[in-house]
């Protein structure tokens, strides 16, 4: 029968022409060609009724064998082809994975308040409270309540910028004024003392100002955290456990710290800390002999200044000292800055040049 | 200070390890600042003797010379000095010397005579200024000795840091009783017996002193010395005033000098000749200066006085600022025979005053303020008065004049040994306290409580006046590095952030999510900043002025961040970095009438100049424009969770130092939280930067006091929306805000969201002065999938609604 000599033939031919395929565009049109709503295959079914009966079932059956054969051969031949092609794709969409990324660029903290951070969350988890006051002072809150007196000679130690006193008020000496810029926020621990409920664990960071002229290691405004404990039985060992801990954390668990005698008016006694030099080891000299330059040969870097509170200043914040006893440090962040990251030049610190900022 | 070991030896035994007691006293508190050893550079020269001398076979002045320097074989040396001769002792500089004007002695040949070593004169050993010839030294000099030792040139002058606590250690005689408390050692003070020569009158007969005011003067004590002959010091003398760090003058003034570092009392030396008034005697008061009177101080200022300051005066004029300087016209000049002797206390807090009304600090006036002990007053002026007339010649007059009007008692003390115990933290037994407490002067006895020691303080150690002084004393001796070191016990405590610390985290926290560099700038202000900037000083009350500044430059304290940023941004870009994102937080400060201290505000402020980083191979960012800023500014609301944000435009009215139509005040419900904007092209030019710059300020307080810790949960939206997306032709003056507000009231509940996603103007197509505004609105219920026909009404009632309102021109 000529008919089904076609089909057979059609079927052959299509089935051929699938294999010999290789783009899925020439694949879909031979499916629109042989198997779609107007396919060749399709038009022997849709030219079913001049077929005579007897040979209808004949004709049906070779059509669907051969739809069903070219379709499964379709659907395979769609299939290598979309892995081959995705193949492809990827092979071409391959890149330098060594070039940049692309993102949003995100800021930074200054240096200073990174280690201001620091040290208080240092604290915070030794159950201190972080407070601040104000940078603008009277000198009630910034020495006399410290326990440094009018005229007392530890007032010179700090070159104090004195404001303008506009409520007119004249002071003994020209040039100075009962308001000022705080040269330490120790302040902020006399307003604790006044304000708070015993027992205290605070610190307090914060600007101050001194006059010094601004190079390389002065400048005129720098940071300071001061911390003041105030409990029962508190003592000078407290004090030198509390301070290395600090140093241990902040500069490393191999630095060691020594404590030296010293004089503040807020604190009696009072004493200097120093930290184990941390380029020399604490030795003074270099691998090659040379005397560390870091610590001068001494083995170690001076870090902070702390001591017992002066019974003077509890009584003067309305504490018993006969009944509560506690300690005060005061540390300066732009000497930890330097010792952690040996910024050369502390002005670079107020200068906002992107490419030191970016750094941390 | 400056502490000459080898002057202080004389007193107390000095260990062989100087480092070691460098450290003892860094540990003790006596910070040691600097350790200078003289005679160093003259390490190389030794004393030689000239064991052979004939002349240079090619020179008509040279010598060639057999040079014993203590050697195996003399040196040759080629010396052309004219004194050079057989016999003489000379300094002699060897190979590999180093002379103090920095050349190195190398072996040499002068005229094809080999030269090992060269003798020296006093000019190139750096000892004065002759150069006549070769230094000739005595006979008896040791061949050998190394010149320094010789010249007994060799000491270690230690600087020490005194705290302003420790008087008593502003002294030879302070600084060995130290050494010796450190040491355990005994200390050998110095004394000197004082012969008076009672041929001569009295010194009540030549002198009377009066003091008006005891609590300026606690004590005066006068005394003569007559037939002076005032002169260059002896070389002992003058090396010692010269090691403590003062220039020797002469004999009479350098042993004022001496008894200062010595014994810790200044004095004074006047011309006697020069107080004596008609009545034949030299009649001294001491008192308050006049306001305004008038003194010319030994350093021929002329100081204009107030009666704050005290001055030793005749009766007719002032002769002396009292514990701080001398007057010229009582000088001890060449012709002074007479002297009278002042060894004196004045008051500290007055003393203080002076120096610093007067900008004058002296030796004197630096011990006097710290505290004198008046005690000793007497005694140190005979020491000085007998050391006068030593090197003077001259004699001392029977008697002392002595007003001691007010005298400081020995301060009695009880130290409870167990409270010291508790307080320092370690066991410190009581006769270890005893006995530090001892090697520092004090007098200590038991008494009936076991508990308790009696402990009575030198008068020199004003800083010993309470208990917890002497556990201070206890503890620095006994060495700080014998406490252990320990944590407070305490009962419960929490360590825990305020609201306002953990916003200020959050605050800092966005920024640098927006790519903001955090940066610090100075407090410190020019007065004429605001000006420059053109930003109107209303509302930032007056400028925060200081009396002593730096530089006028910053001389106020800042009332605004931004100049400060902008300052910033022009370092920058003078360096070639163009693009920069800078914010700060810190204090402004708004001064105010007859009020002692200004109001401090916390602000936060940002510059924003060039792109968000540099344009890279896939990423080209685009220059920040006033929506940059505004970006900052959103992100910061939305992470504080403020409500009811709004930005109002500023006009050049309002913030003349922004850029008109480029401006905006930040608002949270009514106040005001601060603007944002780009800075006036004019403001950025008087910062020498480059603009576009665009800034925020914000009040920092306002934004925490807005802001919320966090917001209440929405539902999660179950069914799905139906989005349209809508544009508006409306006039130019109509704002994307009012937009928003008509839109999202006339959509009633169903309308979910809208964000305006396309701004477009054409004049052609949308119409001059209009703009087409296109929102994608959102249409939503929370508890069912929407039909078509409920947002087809919603939509159209919404499009009447807004075109009523703004006369909006609908576009498909």
């Amino acid at each position: 029968m000529a008919i089904i000599d076609d089909i057979t033939a059609l079927h052959k031919e299509t089935l051929e022409r699938i294999g010999a395929i290789g783009d899925s565009k020439e694949l879909e049109a031979i499916r629109v060609e042989v198997v779609g709503k107007a396919g060749s295959l399709t038009g022997y079914l849709r030219s079913m009724g001049q077929v005579a009966k007897e040979h209808r079932a004949q004709i049906g059956k070779s059509v669907n064998l051969a739809r069903n054969e070219i379709e499964a051969a379709l659907e395979a031949k769609k299939a290598e082809l979309s892995a081959r092609e995705m193949e492809a794709r990827i092979a071409a969409s391959a890149v330098d994975v060594t070039l940049p990324g692309r993102s949003q660029q995100v800021g930074t903290r200054h240096l200073i308040n990174a280690i201001s951070d620091e040290i208080s969350e240092l604290f915070l988890g030794l159950g201190y409270t972080v407070l601040t006051g104000p940078e603008v002072e009277t000198d009630w809150y910034n020495f006399t309540a410290l326990n440094a007196p009018e005229d007392h000679p530890s007032r010179g130690l700090a070159d104090t910028f004195y404001v303008k006193d506009n409520t007119g008020a004249e002071t003994a000496v020209k040039g100075e004024s009962a308001v000022l810029l705080r040269t330490q926020t120790s302040g902020v621990q006399v307003h604790a003392m006044e304000d708070r409920e015993l027992p205290i664990y605070i610190i307090a960071p914060g600007k101050v100002y001194r006059r010094d002229v601004a190079d390389p290691s002065h400048l005129p405004q720098f940071h300071q955290c001061e911390g003041l404990v105030i409990d029962k039985n508190i003592t000078f060992g407290d004090l030198k456990g509390t301070l290395d801990y600090f140093c241990k954390q902040i500069f490393g668990p191999e630095r060691k710290t020594r404590f030296r005698a010293h004089y503040f008016p807020f604190t009696e006694p009072s004493a200097e800390a120093d930290v184990s030099c941390g380029v020399c080891g604490g030795t003074g000299h270099l691998h090659d002999g040379e005397k560390c330059r870091m610590c001068k040969g001494t083995g170690w870097i001076e870090i902070l200044g702390c001591g017992m509170v002066d019974p003077n200043v509890l009584e003067m914040s309305g504490i018993d000292p006969e009944e509560y006893s506690g300690f005060a440090f005061g540390v300066g962040i732009e000497r930890v800055a330097c010792l952690k990251y040996n910024v050369p030049d502390l002005r670079m610190l107020l200068e906002g040049d992107m490419r030191f900022l970016r750094q941390f | 200070m400056l502490v000459s070991l080898k002057w202080l030896s004389d007193y107390v035994e000095l260990p062989t390890d100087i480092k070691a007691m460098c450290d003892k006293f860094d540990l003790t508190g006596t910070g040691v600042e600097g350790v200078e050893r003289t005679g160093d550079n003259l390490a190389g020269v030794v004393v030689g003797h000239v064991v052979a001398c004939e002349p240079h076979p090619d020179s008509d002045h040279m010598h060639v010379t057999m040079v014993d320097v203590g050697a195996d074989e003399p040196l040759q040396i080629v010396c052309g000095a004219p004194n050079m001769k057989l016999g003489i002792k000379t300094p002699v500089a060897t190979i590999g010397t180093v002379m103090p004007e920095g050349f190195k002695i190398k072996k040499s040949k002068l005229r094809g005579v080999a030269s090992c070593g060269m003798c020296c004169s006093k000019r190139e050993l750096g000892m004065g200024a002759d150069h006549e010839g070769i230094w000739i030294l005595s006979d008896d000099a040791p061949i050998g000795t190394p010149i320094a030792d010789y010249l007994k040139l060799s000491d270690t002058i230690l600087d020490l840091e005194i705290t302003p606590n420790r008087p008593d250690c502003l002294s030879m005689a302070g600084m060995a009783r130290e050494v010796g408390a450190m040491y355990r050692v005994p200390v050998k003070y110095p004394e000197r017996e004082l012969v008076v020569d009672e041929s001569l009158p009295a010194v009540d007969e030549l002198a009377t002193v009066t003091v008006e005011d005891a609590e300026r003067c606690p004590r005066y004590t006068a005394r003569v010395i007559k037939n002076v002959k005032v002169g260059p010091s002896p070389e002992w003398l003058a090396e010692r005033v010269q090691a403590a760090g003062a220039r020797s003058i002469n004999n009479i003034v350098d042993v004022t000098n001496y008894i200062l570092f010595l014994l810790g009392q200044p004095l004074h030396a006047f011309d006697y000749d020069k107080l004596v008034d008609g009545s034949g005697k030299a009649n001294v008061v001491v008192r308050a200066a006049a306001d305004g009177e008038k003194l010319v101080t030994l350093d021929e200022e002329e100081r204009a006085l107030t009666s704050d300051m005290t001055v030793i005066a005749t009766p007719d004029k002032a002769v002396a600022l009292a514990g701080v300087m001398g007057g010229f016209d009582s000088e001890v000049t060449e012709g002074t025979t007479t002297i009278l002797l002042e060894s004196a206390t004045f008051e500290c807090g007055r003393t203080s005053r002076t120096s610093r009304n007067l900008g004058l600090i002296s030796e004197s006036s630096l011990r006097y303020e710290r505290g004198v002990d008046d005690n000793t007053c007497a005694d140190f002026s005979a020491y000085a008065a007998a050391l006068m007339a030593e090197v003077s010649g001259g004699s001392v007059c029977p008697g002392v004049i002595d007003v001691y009007g007010k005298k400081s008692e020995p301060v009695e003390l009880e130290l409870r040994v167990k409270r010291c115990q508790g307080m320092l933290g370690a066991p410190i037994p009581a006769d270890e306290m005893q006995d530090i407490l001892e090697r520092l002067g004090c007098e200590v006895s038991a008494t009936a409580d076991a508990d308790v020691l009696k402990v009575v303080a030198p008068t020199n150690r004003p800083d010993l006046e309470r208990e917890i002084d002497l556990y201070e004393e206890v503890l620095r001796l006994y060495g700080m590095d014998r406490i252990p070191a320990t944590l407070p016990g305490g009962r419960g405590r929490l360590g825990t952030r305020t609201e306002a610390q953990v916003k200020m985290d959050k605050i800092n926290d966005t920024l640098r999510a927006c790519g903001m560099n955090e940066t610090m700038t100075y407090s410190f202000a020019d007065p004429s900043d605001l000006e420059r900037l053109r930003m109107p000083s209303e509302g930032l009350g007056i400028p925060v002025e200081l009396l002593n500044p730096m530089t006028t430059d910053q001389s106020v304290m800042r009332q605004t961040i931004i100049p400060g940023l902008l300052r910033s941004v022009a370092h920058n870009q003078a360096r070639g970095v163009k693009d920069i994102q800078l914010y700060e937080t810190g204090t402004v400060f708004f001064g105010a009438e007859g009020k002692p201290q200004p109001r401090e505000k916390q602000k936060l402020a940002g510059v924003l100049a060039g792109t968000m980083g540099n344009a890279t191979w896939n990423h080209k960012p685009a220059e920040f424009d006033f929506f940059d800023g505004k970006g900052v500014v959103e992100n910061l609301v939305r992470e504080l969770c403020i409500q009811k944000v709004r930005y109002k435009a500023l006009d050049a009215e309002d913030a003349p130092f922004l850029q008109p139509g480029r401006a905006a005040q930040v608002l949270a419900g009514g106040s005001i939280l601060g603007w944002v904007g780009e800075i006036h092209p004019l403001a950025v030019q008087a910062f020498d930067a480059e603009a576009p710059v665009v800034a925020f300020e914000l009040d920092i307080d306002a934004l925490i006091k807005a802001s919320q810790l966090s917001r209440p949960y929405v539902d999660v939206p179950v069914y799905p929306a139906v989005t349209i997306d809508q544009a508006f032709v409306v006039s130019e003056d109509v704002t994307a805000e009012r937009m928003m507000q008509v839109i999202s009231s006339a959509g009633g509940k169903l309308l979910d969201s809208v964000k305006l996603f396309d701004v477009y103007r054409d004049p052609l197509r949308v119409g001059v002065g209009k703009k087409s505004m296109a929102f994608a609105l959102e249409y939503r219920a929370a508890d069912r999938t929407l039909t078509a026909e409920e947002v087809e009404k919603q939509h159209t009632k919404l499009l009447t609604k807004v075109a009523k309102a703004t006369g909006a021109e609908i576009r498909g």
